[in-house]
Protein backbone atom coordinates (compact mmCIF):
# COMPACT_ATOMS: atom_id res chain seq x y z
CA UNK A 1 0.00 0.00 0.00
CA UNK A 2 3.04 2.25 -0.02
CA UNK A 3 2.20 2.94 -3.65
CA UNK A 4 -1.05 4.48 -2.54
CA UNK A 5 0.39 7.01 -0.21
CA UNK A 6 2.74 7.92 -3.02
CA UNK A 7 0.26 8.39 -5.87
CA UNK A 8 -2.64 10.19 -4.41
CA UNK A 9 -0.59 13.17 -3.29
CA UNK A 10 0.97 13.22 -6.75
CA UNK A 11 -2.35 13.25 -8.57
CA UNK A 12 -3.79 15.94 -6.35
CA UNK A 13 -0.52 17.88 -6.46
CA UNK A 14 -0.63 17.98 -10.26
CA UNK A 15 -4.24 19.04 -10.20
CA UNK A 16 -3.59 21.66 -7.58
CA UNK A 17 -0.64 23.03 -9.57
CA UNK A 18 -2.95 23.38 -12.56
CA UNK A 19 -5.62 25.05 -10.44
CA UNK A 20 -2.97 27.53 -9.31
CA UNK A 21 -1.89 28.23 -12.88
CA UNK A 22 -5.52 28.81 -13.85
CA UNK A 23 -6.00 31.15 -10.91
CA UNK A 24 -2.96 33.19 -11.98
CA UNK A 25 -4.38 33.38 -15.50
CA UNK A 26 -7.73 34.53 -14.16
CA UNK A 27 -5.93 37.33 -12.34
CA UNK A 28 -4.11 38.25 -15.55
CA UNK A 29 -7.42 38.34 -17.41
CA UNK A 30 -8.81 40.70 -14.79
CA UNK A 31 -5.68 42.85 -14.94
CA UNK A 32 -5.86 43.06 -18.73
CA UNK A 33 -9.55 43.90 -18.55
CA UNK A 34 -8.94 46.61 -15.95
CA UNK A 35 -6.08 48.05 -17.99
CA UNK A 36 -8.22 48.02 -21.10
CA UNK A 37 -10.99 49.93 -19.34
CA UNK A 38 -8.83 52.44 -17.50
CA UNK A 39 -5.76 53.25 -19.61
CA UNK A 40 -5.76 56.88 -20.82
CA UNK A 41 -9.27 57.45 -19.67
CA UNK A 42 -10.24 61.06 -19.18
CA UNK A 43 -11.96 61.29 -15.77
CA UNK A 44 -14.25 64.02 -17.02
CA UNK A 45 -15.76 61.75 -19.64
CA UNK A 46 -15.55 58.58 -17.58
CA UNK A 47 -19.05 57.28 -18.18
CA UNK A 48 -18.83 58.07 -21.89
CA UNK A 49 -15.54 56.17 -22.18
CA UNK A 50 -17.03 53.24 -20.30
CA UNK A 51 -20.05 53.15 -22.60
CA UNK A 52 -17.60 52.64 -25.46
CA UNK A 53 -15.13 50.33 -23.79
CA UNK A 54 -17.30 48.01 -21.71
CA UNK A 55 -19.28 46.55 -24.64
CA UNK A 56 -16.06 46.01 -26.61
CA UNK A 57 -14.47 44.28 -23.63
CA UNK A 58 -17.47 42.02 -23.17
CA UNK A 59 -17.49 41.13 -26.86
CA UNK A 60 -13.82 40.17 -26.68
CA UNK A 61 -14.41 38.03 -23.61
CA UNK A 62 -17.34 36.24 -25.25
CA UNK A 63 -15.41 35.72 -28.49
CA UNK A 64 -12.44 34.32 -26.54
CA UNK A 65 -14.78 32.03 -24.65
CA UNK A 66 -16.45 30.69 -27.79
CA UNK A 67 -13.21 30.27 -29.75
CA UNK A 68 -11.20 28.87 -26.83
CA UNK A 69 -13.82 26.32 -25.89
CA UNK A 70 -14.63 25.34 -29.47
CA UNK A 71 -10.96 24.89 -30.39
CA UNK A 72 -10.18 22.47 -27.57
CA UNK A 73 -13.36 20.50 -28.24
CA UNK A 74 -12.61 20.41 -31.95
CA UNK A 75 -9.02 19.20 -31.49
CA UNK A 76 -10.09 16.52 -29.06
CA UNK A 77 -12.87 15.30 -31.33
CA UNK A 78 -10.55 15.16 -34.36
CA UNK A 79 -7.82 13.73 -32.09
CA UNK A 80 -5.17 16.05 -33.49
CA UNK A 81 -3.78 19.09 -31.75
CA UNK A 82 -2.68 21.12 -34.76
CA UNK A 83 -6.13 21.53 -36.29
CA UNK A 84 -8.32 24.57 -35.77
CA UNK A 85 -12.04 24.95 -36.35
CA UNK A 86 -11.07 27.31 -39.21
CA UNK A 87 -10.85 24.12 -41.25
CA UNK A 88 -14.62 23.77 -41.11
CA UNK A 89 -14.93 26.73 -43.46
CA UNK A 90 -16.99 28.99 -41.23
CA UNK A 91 -14.69 31.97 -41.81
CA UNK A 92 -15.06 31.90 -45.55
CA UNK A 93 -18.79 31.28 -45.22
CA UNK A 94 -18.95 34.44 -43.11
CA UNK A 95 -17.02 36.40 -45.75
CA UNK A 96 -19.29 35.04 -48.44
CA UNK A 97 -22.47 35.95 -46.58
CA UNK A 98 -21.30 39.50 -46.02
CA UNK A 99 -20.20 39.93 -49.59
CA UNK A 100 -23.45 38.48 -50.89
CA UNK A 101 -25.50 40.79 -48.67
CA UNK A 102 -23.65 43.88 -49.90
CA UNK A 103 -23.76 42.62 -53.47
CA UNK A 104 -27.48 41.89 -53.50
CA UNK A 105 -28.88 44.50 -51.14
CA UNK A 106 -26.17 47.16 -51.34
CA UNK A 107 -23.96 48.53 -48.60
CA UNK A 108 -26.64 51.03 -47.61
CA UNK A 109 -29.30 48.42 -46.88
CA UNK A 110 -30.51 47.66 -43.40
CA UNK A 111 -29.03 44.17 -43.68
CA UNK A 112 -25.52 45.60 -43.87
CA UNK A 113 -25.84 48.69 -41.69
CA UNK A 114 -27.85 47.54 -38.70
CA UNK A 115 -25.51 45.49 -36.51
CA UNK A 116 -28.30 43.46 -34.98
CA UNK A 117 -29.88 42.50 -38.28
CA UNK A 118 -26.51 41.73 -39.80
CA UNK A 119 -25.57 39.59 -36.79
CA UNK A 120 -28.87 37.73 -36.96
CA UNK A 121 -28.44 37.12 -40.69
CA UNK A 122 -24.91 35.80 -40.14
CA UNK A 123 -25.88 33.57 -37.30
CA UNK A 124 -28.99 32.12 -38.90
CA UNK A 125 -27.34 31.49 -42.26
CA UNK A 126 -24.16 30.04 -40.77
CA UNK A 127 -26.12 27.97 -38.30
CA UNK A 128 -28.38 26.54 -40.98
CA UNK A 129 -25.49 25.90 -43.35
CA UNK A 130 -23.45 24.24 -40.60
CA UNK A 131 -26.30 22.04 -39.45
CA UNK A 132 -27.29 21.00 -42.94
CA UNK A 133 -23.84 20.56 -44.44
CA UNK A 134 -22.10 18.96 -41.48
CA UNK A 135 -25.09 17.10 -40.10
CA UNK A 136 -25.51 15.54 -43.54
CA UNK A 137 -21.81 14.93 -44.05
CA UNK A 138 -21.30 13.10 -40.76
CA UNK A 139 -24.02 10.66 -41.67
CA UNK A 140 -22.85 10.32 -45.24
CA UNK A 141 -19.20 9.68 -44.32
CA UNK A 142 -20.02 7.38 -41.41
CA UNK A 143 -18.64 9.94 -38.96
CA UNK A 144 -15.21 9.84 -40.48
CA UNK A 145 -13.76 13.09 -39.18
CA UNK A 146 -10.97 13.10 -41.75
CA UNK A 147 -13.49 13.34 -44.60
CA UNK A 148 -15.24 16.10 -42.73
CA UNK A 149 -11.95 18.02 -42.51
CA UNK A 150 -11.23 17.43 -46.18
CA UNK A 151 -14.69 18.58 -47.22
CA UNK A 152 -14.35 21.59 -44.90
CA UNK A 153 -11.16 22.57 -46.71
CA UNK A 154 -12.84 22.14 -50.09
CA UNK A 155 -15.82 24.20 -48.93
CA UNK A 156 -13.44 26.92 -47.72
CA UNK A 157 -12.06 27.42 -51.19
CA UNK A 158 -15.52 26.97 -52.73
CA UNK A 159 -16.99 29.78 -50.63
CA UNK A 160 -13.83 31.81 -51.20
CA UNK A 161 -14.13 31.48 -54.99
CA UNK A 162 -17.75 32.59 -55.04
CA UNK A 163 -16.87 35.50 -52.79
CA UNK A 164 -13.99 36.67 -54.96
CA UNK A 165 -16.16 36.34 -58.07
CA UNK A 166 -18.74 38.60 -56.44
CA UNK A 167 -16.15 41.20 -55.45
CA UNK A 168 -14.81 41.31 -59.01
CA UNK A 169 -18.13 42.46 -60.42
CA UNK A 170 -18.89 44.73 -57.47
CA UNK A 171 -18.92 48.50 -57.44
CA UNK A 172 -15.52 49.61 -56.00
CA UNK A 173 -17.16 51.92 -53.46
CA UNK A 174 -19.31 49.10 -52.20
CA UNK A 175 -16.27 46.89 -51.99
CA UNK A 176 -14.46 49.48 -49.95
CA UNK A 177 -17.21 49.62 -47.35
CA UNK A 178 -17.49 45.84 -47.40
CA UNK A 179 -13.79 45.34 -46.72
CA UNK A 180 -13.97 46.85 -43.26
CA UNK A 181 -16.46 44.19 -42.10
CA UNK A 182 -14.35 41.34 -43.45
CA UNK A 183 -11.47 42.01 -41.09
CA UNK A 184 -11.85 41.06 -37.45
CA UNK A 185 -12.46 44.17 -35.39
CA UNK A 186 -14.06 45.24 -32.18
CA UNK A 187 -15.35 48.59 -33.27
CA UNK A 188 -19.08 49.16 -33.70
CA UNK A 189 -20.26 46.46 -31.35
CA UNK A 190 -23.61 46.89 -29.75
CA UNK A 191 -24.95 45.56 -26.54
CA UNK A 192 -27.94 43.75 -28.00
CA UNK A 193 -25.58 41.49 -29.94
CA UNK A 194 -23.96 40.63 -26.63
CA UNK A 195 -27.19 39.43 -25.11
CA UNK A 196 -28.12 37.53 -28.24
CA UNK A 197 -24.83 35.66 -28.41
CA UNK A 198 -24.79 34.92 -24.69
CA UNK A 199 -28.19 33.29 -25.02
CA UNK A 200 -27.06 31.23 -28.01
CA UNK A 201 -23.91 30.05 -26.22
CA UNK A 202 -25.81 29.25 -23.03
CA UNK A 203 -28.32 27.12 -24.96
CA UNK A 204 -25.46 25.40 -26.75
CA UNK A 205 -23.70 24.49 -23.50
CA UNK A 206 -26.94 23.33 -21.92
CA UNK A 207 -27.85 21.07 -24.84
CA UNK A 208 -24.34 19.63 -25.04
CA UNK A 209 -23.62 19.33 -21.32
CA UNK A 210 -23.62 15.51 -21.34
CA UNK A 211 -21.42 15.28 -24.41
CA UNK A 212 -18.97 17.80 -22.97
CA UNK A 213 -18.65 15.66 -19.86
CA UNK A 214 -17.68 12.75 -22.11
CA UNK A 215 -14.80 14.61 -23.78
CA UNK A 216 -12.14 13.02 -21.58
CA UNK A 217 -13.30 9.55 -22.63
CA UNK A 218 -13.84 10.45 -26.29
CA UNK A 219 -10.18 11.35 -26.68
CA UNK A 220 -9.22 7.76 -25.89
CA UNK A 221 -10.41 7.00 -29.43
CA UNK A 222 -13.48 5.40 -30.90
CA UNK A 223 -12.83 1.79 -29.86
CA UNK A 224 -12.01 2.68 -26.25
CA UNK A 225 -14.93 5.08 -25.95
CA UNK A 226 -17.36 2.42 -27.16
CA UNK A 227 -15.72 -0.13 -24.89
CA UNK A 228 -16.42 2.17 -21.96
CA UNK A 229 -20.07 2.40 -22.93
CA UNK A 230 -20.15 5.75 -24.72
CA UNK A 231 -22.27 6.36 -27.83
CA UNK A 232 -19.27 7.71 -29.73
CA UNK A 233 -20.80 8.64 -33.09
CA UNK A 234 -23.69 10.54 -31.55
CA UNK A 235 -21.49 12.54 -29.19
CA UNK A 236 -18.97 13.36 -31.89
CA UNK A 237 -21.70 14.56 -34.23
CA UNK A 238 -23.32 16.72 -31.59
CA UNK A 239 -20.01 18.19 -30.43
CA UNK A 240 -18.87 19.03 -33.95
CA UNK A 241 -22.16 20.81 -34.62
CA UNK A 242 -21.69 22.66 -31.34
CA UNK A 243 -18.18 23.68 -32.41
CA UNK A 244 -19.45 25.01 -35.75
CA UNK A 245 -22.19 27.00 -34.06
CA UNK A 246 -19.86 28.43 -31.40
CA UNK A 247 -17.44 29.49 -34.13
CA UNK A 248 -20.35 30.96 -36.05
CA UNK A 249 -21.24 33.08 -33.00
CA UNK A 250 -17.66 34.25 -32.53
CA UNK A 251 -17.17 35.00 -36.22
CA UNK A 252 -20.47 36.85 -36.47
CA UNK A 253 -19.48 38.96 -33.48
CA UNK A 254 -15.92 39.94 -34.33
CA UNK A 255 -15.17 38.65 -37.82
CA UNK A 256 -12.90 35.85 -39.00
CA UNK A 257 -10.51 35.35 -36.12
CA UNK A 258 -10.81 31.68 -35.25
CA UNK A 259 -7.21 31.00 -36.28
CA UNK A 260 -6.50 32.25 -32.78
CA UNK A 261 -8.00 28.96 -31.57
CA UNK A 262 -4.89 27.09 -32.66
CA UNK A 263 -2.67 29.31 -30.53
CA UNK A 264 -4.71 29.39 -27.37
CA UNK A 265 -5.67 25.71 -27.39
CA UNK A 266 -2.04 24.66 -27.72
CA UNK A 267 -0.79 27.16 -25.18
CA UNK A 268 -3.31 25.71 -22.78
CA UNK A 269 -2.25 22.14 -23.53
CA UNK A 270 1.42 23.03 -23.12
CA UNK A 271 0.89 24.85 -19.88
CA UNK A 272 -1.45 22.41 -18.16
CA UNK A 273 -0.25 19.05 -19.54
CA UNK A 274 -3.42 17.27 -18.60
CA UNK A 275 -6.23 15.36 -20.28
CA UNK A 276 -8.95 16.98 -18.15
CA UNK A 277 -11.03 19.05 -20.51
CA UNK A 278 -12.57 21.15 -17.79
CA UNK A 279 -9.09 22.55 -17.10
CA UNK A 280 -7.93 22.60 -20.73
CA UNK A 281 -10.99 24.55 -21.87
CA UNK A 282 -10.66 27.04 -19.03
CA UNK A 283 -6.97 27.54 -19.83
CA UNK A 284 -7.70 28.03 -23.50
CA UNK A 285 -10.47 30.53 -22.76
CA UNK A 286 -8.22 32.51 -20.40
CA UNK A 287 -5.39 32.61 -22.93
CA UNK A 288 -7.84 33.84 -25.54
CA UNK A 289 -9.10 36.58 -23.24
CA UNK A 290 -5.58 37.73 -22.37
CA UNK A 291 -4.45 37.78 -26.01
CA UNK A 292 -7.53 39.57 -27.30
CA UNK A 293 -7.79 42.17 -24.54
CA UNK A 294 -4.07 42.89 -24.30
CA UNK A 295 -3.78 42.85 -28.09
CA UNK A 296 -6.64 45.29 -28.50
CA UNK A 297 -5.11 47.50 -25.81
CA UNK A 298 -1.91 47.69 -27.86
CA UNK A 299 -3.83 48.23 -31.09
CA UNK A 300 -5.76 51.13 -29.63
CA UNK A 301 -3.09 52.90 -27.62
CA UNK A 302 0.24 52.05 -29.24
CA UNK A 303 -0.72 51.74 -32.91
CA UNK A 304 -3.81 53.96 -32.60
CA UNK A 305 -5.90 51.62 -34.76
CA UNK A 306 -3.38 51.62 -37.60
CA UNK A 307 -3.15 47.82 -37.52
CA UNK A 308 -6.16 45.60 -36.80
CA UNK A 309 -5.72 42.95 -34.14
CA UNK A 310 -6.27 40.13 -36.62
CA UNK A 311 -2.92 40.99 -38.22
CA UNK A 312 -1.14 40.34 -34.93
CA UNK A 313 -3.04 37.12 -34.41
CA UNK A 314 -2.35 35.84 -37.91
CA UNK A 315 1.36 36.69 -37.76
CA UNK A 316 1.81 35.40 -34.22
CA UNK A 317 -0.34 32.35 -34.92
CA UNK A 318 1.58 31.55 -38.07
CA UNK A 319 4.91 31.62 -36.28
CA UNK A 320 3.55 29.54 -33.42
CA UNK A 321 2.09 27.05 -35.91
CA UNK A 322 5.50 26.60 -37.53
CA UNK A 323 7.04 26.17 -34.10
CA UNK A 324 4.50 23.43 -33.31
CA UNK A 325 5.19 21.66 -36.59
CA UNK A 326 8.94 21.76 -36.15
CA UNK A 327 9.10 20.74 -32.51
CA UNK A 328 6.55 17.94 -32.46
CA UNK A 329 7.83 14.45 -32.97
CA UNK A 330 4.67 13.23 -34.62
CA UNK A 331 1.68 15.06 -35.98
CA UNK B 1 -22.08 -16.15 -25.14
CA UNK B 2 -23.12 -17.53 -28.53
CA UNK B 3 -22.53 -16.41 -32.07
CA UNK B 4 -24.99 -17.54 -34.75
CA UNK B 5 -24.73 -17.16 -38.51
CA UNK B 6 -22.66 -14.01 -38.15
CA UNK B 7 -22.12 -12.32 -41.52
CA UNK B 8 -20.35 -9.19 -42.67
CA UNK B 9 -19.97 -7.94 -46.21
CA UNK B 10 -17.80 -5.22 -47.64
CA UNK B 11 -18.80 -4.11 -51.15
CA UNK B 12 -20.85 -7.23 -51.68
CA UNK B 13 -17.98 -9.55 -50.74
CA UNK B 14 -18.54 -11.56 -47.58
CA UNK B 15 -15.54 -11.26 -45.25
CA UNK B 16 -17.37 -13.16 -42.53
CA UNK B 17 -19.83 -15.72 -43.77
CA UNK B 18 -22.28 -17.58 -41.55
CA UNK B 19 -20.02 -18.00 -38.52
CA UNK B 20 -21.55 -19.95 -35.62
CA UNK B 21 -19.82 -20.91 -32.39
CA UNK B 22 -20.20 -20.80 -28.66
CA UNK B 23 -17.69 -19.14 -26.35
CA UNK B 24 -16.75 -21.44 -23.47
CA UNK B 25 -17.11 -19.58 -20.19
CA UNK B 26 -14.06 -19.14 -17.97
CA UNK B 27 -11.66 -20.34 -20.68
CA UNK B 28 -9.17 -18.80 -23.05
CA UNK B 29 -10.30 -18.92 -26.68
CA UNK B 30 -7.94 -17.94 -29.48
CA UNK B 31 -9.08 -16.94 -32.94
CA UNK B 32 -6.43 -17.77 -35.53
CA UNK B 33 -6.20 -17.84 -39.29
CA UNK B 34 -4.41 -16.25 -42.23
CA UNK B 35 -4.66 -12.54 -43.03
CA UNK B 36 -8.10 -11.59 -44.23
CA UNK B 37 -9.73 -14.71 -42.82
CA UNK B 38 -12.18 -12.54 -40.89
CA UNK B 39 -11.04 -13.21 -37.32
CA UNK B 40 -10.63 -9.55 -36.35
CA UNK B 41 -13.96 -8.72 -37.97
CA UNK B 42 -15.66 -11.45 -35.94
CA UNK B 43 -14.03 -10.00 -32.83
CA UNK B 44 -15.26 -6.54 -33.78
CA UNK B 45 -18.82 -7.77 -34.21
CA UNK B 46 -18.79 -9.68 -30.93
CA UNK B 47 -17.67 -6.52 -29.15
CA UNK B 48 -20.17 -4.18 -30.94
CA UNK B 49 -17.33 -2.15 -32.49
CA UNK B 50 -18.33 -3.31 -35.98
CA UNK B 51 -21.93 -3.46 -37.18
CA UNK B 52 -22.95 -6.84 -38.55
CA UNK B 53 -24.99 -7.49 -41.67
CA UNK B 54 -26.72 -10.64 -40.49
CA UNK B 55 -26.69 -13.11 -37.65
CA UNK B 56 -26.93 -12.96 -33.91
CA UNK B 57 -24.55 -12.35 -31.03
CA UNK B 58 -26.28 -13.77 -27.98
CA UNK B 59 -24.87 -12.37 -24.76
CA UNK B 60 -26.47 -13.77 -21.62
CA UNK B 61 -29.71 -14.60 -23.41
CA UNK B 62 -30.09 -11.24 -25.16
CA UNK B 63 -28.79 -10.00 -28.48
CA UNK B 64 -25.81 -7.72 -28.02
CA UNK B 65 -27.46 -4.93 -30.04
CA UNK B 66 -30.32 -4.87 -27.53
CA UNK B 67 -28.00 -4.31 -24.57
CA UNK B 68 -27.44 -0.83 -23.31
CA UNK B 69 -23.87 0.05 -24.23
CA UNK B 70 -23.20 1.15 -20.69
CA UNK B 71 -24.45 -2.11 -19.15
CA UNK B 72 -22.41 -4.08 -21.62
CA UNK B 73 -19.30 -2.12 -20.71
CA UNK B 74 -19.53 -3.51 -17.18
CA UNK B 75 -19.50 -7.07 -18.46
CA UNK B 76 -17.40 -7.09 -21.60
CA UNK B 77 -14.16 -5.29 -22.31
CA UNK B 78 -12.32 -4.99 -25.61
CA UNK B 79 -8.79 -3.92 -26.35
CA UNK B 80 -7.96 -3.18 -29.99
CA UNK B 81 -4.61 -2.85 -31.72
CA UNK B 82 -4.85 0.83 -32.44
CA UNK B 83 -4.40 2.78 -29.27
CA UNK B 84 -2.97 6.09 -30.31
CA UNK B 85 -3.68 8.23 -27.31
CA UNK B 86 -2.77 11.82 -28.05
CA UNK B 87 -3.56 13.10 -24.60
CA UNK B 88 -1.12 13.80 -21.83
CA UNK B 89 -2.30 10.89 -19.72
CA UNK B 90 -0.49 9.13 -16.90
CA UNK B 91 -0.68 5.38 -16.42
CA UNK B 92 -2.83 5.78 -13.37
CA UNK B 93 -5.20 8.15 -15.13
CA UNK B 94 -5.52 5.68 -17.99
CA UNK B 95 -6.27 2.78 -15.63
CA UNK B 96 -8.81 4.98 -13.84
CA UNK B 97 -10.78 5.22 -17.10
CA UNK B 98 -11.60 1.55 -16.60
CA UNK B 99 -13.99 2.66 -13.86
CA UNK B 100 -15.85 5.03 -16.17
CA UNK B 101 -18.80 2.66 -16.77
CA UNK B 102 -19.38 2.55 -13.03
CA UNK B 103 -18.59 6.05 -11.86
CA UNK B 104 -18.85 8.21 -15.01
CA UNK B 105 -15.60 9.98 -14.18
CA UNK B 106 -16.25 10.60 -10.47
CA UNK B 107 -14.30 7.81 -8.84
CA UNK B 108 -15.21 6.79 -5.30
CA UNK B 109 -12.63 5.49 -2.79
CA UNK B 110 -13.86 2.02 -3.73
CA UNK B 111 -13.01 2.71 -7.37
CA UNK B 112 -9.58 3.97 -6.31
CA UNK B 113 -8.95 0.70 -4.47
CA UNK B 114 -9.84 -1.30 -7.58
CA UNK B 115 -7.51 0.94 -9.63
CA UNK B 116 -4.72 0.32 -7.11
CA UNK B 117 -5.27 -3.41 -7.35
CA UNK B 118 -5.25 -3.37 -11.14
CA UNK B 119 -2.02 -1.38 -11.17
CA UNK B 120 -0.30 -3.66 -8.71
CA UNK B 121 -1.60 -6.77 -10.51
CA UNK B 122 0.15 -5.55 -13.65
CA UNK B 123 3.21 -4.50 -11.58
CA UNK B 124 2.93 -0.95 -12.82
CA UNK B 125 3.47 0.86 -9.52
CA UNK B 126 6.86 2.29 -10.51
CA UNK B 127 5.35 3.75 -13.69
CA UNK B 128 1.97 4.87 -12.50
CA UNK B 129 2.77 8.59 -12.61
CA UNK B 130 4.57 8.41 -15.95
CA UNK B 131 2.89 9.70 -19.09
CA UNK B 132 1.69 6.99 -21.47
CA UNK B 133 3.63 8.40 -24.41
CA UNK B 134 6.88 8.05 -22.45
CA UNK B 135 6.48 4.30 -21.97
CA UNK B 136 7.85 1.42 -24.02
CA UNK B 137 5.46 -0.67 -26.10
CA UNK B 138 5.39 -3.49 -23.55
CA UNK B 139 4.69 -1.16 -20.63
CA UNK B 140 1.97 0.64 -22.56
CA UNK B 141 0.31 -2.67 -23.39
CA UNK B 142 0.41 -3.65 -19.71
CA UNK B 143 -1.16 -0.32 -18.79
CA UNK B 144 -3.98 -0.99 -21.26
CA UNK B 145 -4.52 -4.44 -19.71
CA UNK B 146 -4.58 -2.86 -16.25
CA UNK B 147 -7.34 -0.57 -17.47
CA UNK B 148 -9.30 -3.58 -18.69
CA UNK B 149 -8.79 -5.26 -15.31
CA UNK B 150 -10.09 -2.15 -13.56
CA UNK B 151 -13.13 -2.34 -15.82
CA UNK B 152 -13.85 -5.61 -14.01
CA UNK B 153 -15.75 -7.48 -16.72
CA UNK B 154 -16.46 -11.19 -17.07
CA UNK B 155 -15.39 -11.18 -20.69
CA UNK B 156 -12.15 -9.73 -22.02
CA UNK B 157 -11.57 -9.44 -25.77
CA UNK B 158 -8.05 -8.77 -26.99
CA UNK B 159 -7.33 -8.02 -30.64
CA UNK B 160 -3.76 -9.11 -31.38
CA UNK B 161 -2.32 -8.26 -27.98
CA UNK B 162 1.16 -9.49 -28.96
CA UNK B 163 1.35 -7.30 -32.05
CA UNK B 164 4.48 -5.11 -32.15
CA UNK B 165 5.90 -6.75 -29.03
CA UNK B 166 9.22 -8.57 -28.94
CA UNK B 167 9.42 -12.22 -27.84
CA UNK B 168 9.98 -11.34 -24.19
CA UNK B 169 7.05 -8.96 -23.93
CA UNK B 170 4.80 -11.06 -26.12
CA UNK B 171 5.41 -14.12 -23.96
CA UNK B 172 4.75 -12.09 -20.83
CA UNK B 173 1.54 -10.84 -22.38
CA UNK B 174 0.39 -14.41 -23.01
CA UNK B 175 1.23 -15.37 -19.41
CA UNK B 176 -0.89 -12.45 -18.26
CA UNK B 177 -3.75 -13.69 -20.45
CA UNK B 178 -3.46 -17.10 -18.77
CA UNK B 179 -3.48 -15.50 -15.31
CA UNK B 180 -6.54 -13.39 -16.18
CA UNK B 181 -8.34 -16.64 -16.83
CA UNK B 182 -6.89 -18.87 -14.09
CA UNK B 183 -6.60 -16.38 -11.23
CA UNK B 184 -9.35 -13.88 -11.95
CA UNK B 185 -11.78 -16.27 -13.63
CA UNK B 186 -12.19 -14.17 -16.77
CA UNK B 187 -13.31 -15.48 -20.12
CA UNK B 188 -10.65 -14.29 -22.54
CA UNK B 189 -11.07 -14.22 -26.31
CA UNK B 190 -8.10 -13.14 -28.35
CA UNK B 191 -7.09 -12.79 -31.95
CA UNK B 192 -3.59 -14.14 -32.50
CA UNK B 193 -1.24 -14.44 -35.42
CA UNK B 194 1.31 -16.59 -33.66
CA UNK B 195 -0.15 -20.13 -33.67
CA UNK B 196 2.18 -21.48 -31.00
CA UNK B 197 1.10 -18.84 -28.50
CA UNK B 198 -2.47 -19.91 -29.19
CA UNK B 199 -1.51 -23.54 -28.74
CA UNK B 200 0.46 -23.07 -25.55
CA UNK B 201 -1.73 -20.59 -23.69
CA UNK B 202 -5.33 -21.17 -24.75
CA UNK B 203 -7.93 -23.81 -23.96
CA UNK B 204 -9.81 -23.61 -27.24
CA UNK B 205 -8.91 -22.47 -30.71
CA UNK B 206 -11.20 -21.28 -33.43
CA UNK B 207 -9.47 -21.33 -36.81
CA UNK B 208 -10.80 -19.21 -39.66
CA UNK B 209 -10.32 -19.43 -43.36
CA UNK B 210 -12.05 -17.27 -46.02
CA UNK B 211 -14.58 -15.86 -43.59
CA UNK B 212 -15.73 -19.27 -42.38
CA UNK B 213 -14.80 -21.42 -39.41
CA UNK B 214 -12.33 -24.03 -40.62
CA UNK B 215 -12.07 -25.76 -37.26
CA UNK B 216 -13.28 -25.09 -33.75
CA UNK B 217 -12.12 -27.26 -30.87
CA UNK B 218 -9.72 -27.82 -28.05
CA UNK B 219 -6.07 -27.06 -28.68
CA UNK B 220 -5.30 -30.74 -29.32
CA UNK B 221 -8.11 -31.04 -31.85
CA UNK B 222 -7.05 -28.01 -33.87
CA UNK B 223 -3.28 -28.37 -33.65
CA UNK B 224 -2.86 -31.20 -36.12
CA UNK B 225 -0.88 -31.35 -39.33
CA UNK B 226 -3.97 -31.85 -41.46
CA UNK B 227 -6.01 -29.00 -39.99
CA UNK B 228 -3.19 -26.45 -39.94
CA UNK B 229 -1.84 -27.16 -43.41
CA UNK B 230 -5.35 -26.94 -44.80
CA UNK B 231 -5.90 -23.56 -43.14
CA UNK B 232 -2.56 -21.97 -43.90
CA UNK B 233 -1.60 -23.84 -47.10
CA UNK B 234 1.87 -24.44 -45.65
CA UNK B 235 3.57 -27.66 -44.50
CA UNK B 236 3.42 -28.25 -40.76
CA UNK B 237 5.09 -30.55 -38.26
CA UNK B 238 3.55 -30.93 -34.81
CA UNK B 239 5.68 -31.73 -31.80
CA UNK B 240 4.84 -31.90 -28.15
CA UNK B 241 6.47 -29.77 -25.43
CA UNK B 242 5.25 -29.85 -21.81
CA UNK B 243 2.29 -31.88 -23.00
CA UNK B 244 1.20 -29.19 -25.43
CA UNK B 245 1.24 -29.45 -29.20
CA UNK B 246 3.48 -26.91 -30.88
CA UNK B 247 3.85 -26.42 -34.59
CA UNK B 248 6.81 -25.97 -36.82
CA UNK B 249 6.17 -24.51 -40.24
CA UNK B 250 8.49 -23.89 -43.09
Amino acid sequence: MSANTHTKPYATAARRANARKLAIMAVLVLAAAAAYLLVEVNPRYFSYAMSLRVPKLIVMLIAAFAIGGASIVFQSVINNIIVTPCLLGMNSLYTLIHTAVVFVAGSGSILAINANVSFAVDLVLMGIAATLIYGYLFRKTNHNVLYVLLIGTVLTSFFGSIQSTLTRVMDPNEYDSLLSTLVASFSNVNSEIILFSLVVLAILIFVLRRDLALLDVLTLGKAQAINLGVDYDRSIRRLLLGVTLAIAVATAMVGPISFMGLIIANLSRQLLKTYRHSQLILGSVFFGMIILVAGQLIVEHVYTYAIPISVFITVGGGIYFLYLLLTRRRI
Amino acid sequence: MKVQQLTKQYDGKAVVDGVTFEIPKGKVLSLIGPNGAGKSTVMGMISRLIARDAGLVDFDGRDIAKWKSKELSKRLAILTQSNQIQMKLTVRELVAFGRFPYSAGRNTPEDETIIDQAISYMELEPFQDRFIDELSGGQRQRAMIAMVIAQDTEYILLDEPTNNLDIYHATNMMKIVRRLCDELGKTVILVLHEINYAAFYSDYICAFRDGKIAKFGTVKEVMTREVLSQIYQVDFEIMEIEGKPLSIYY
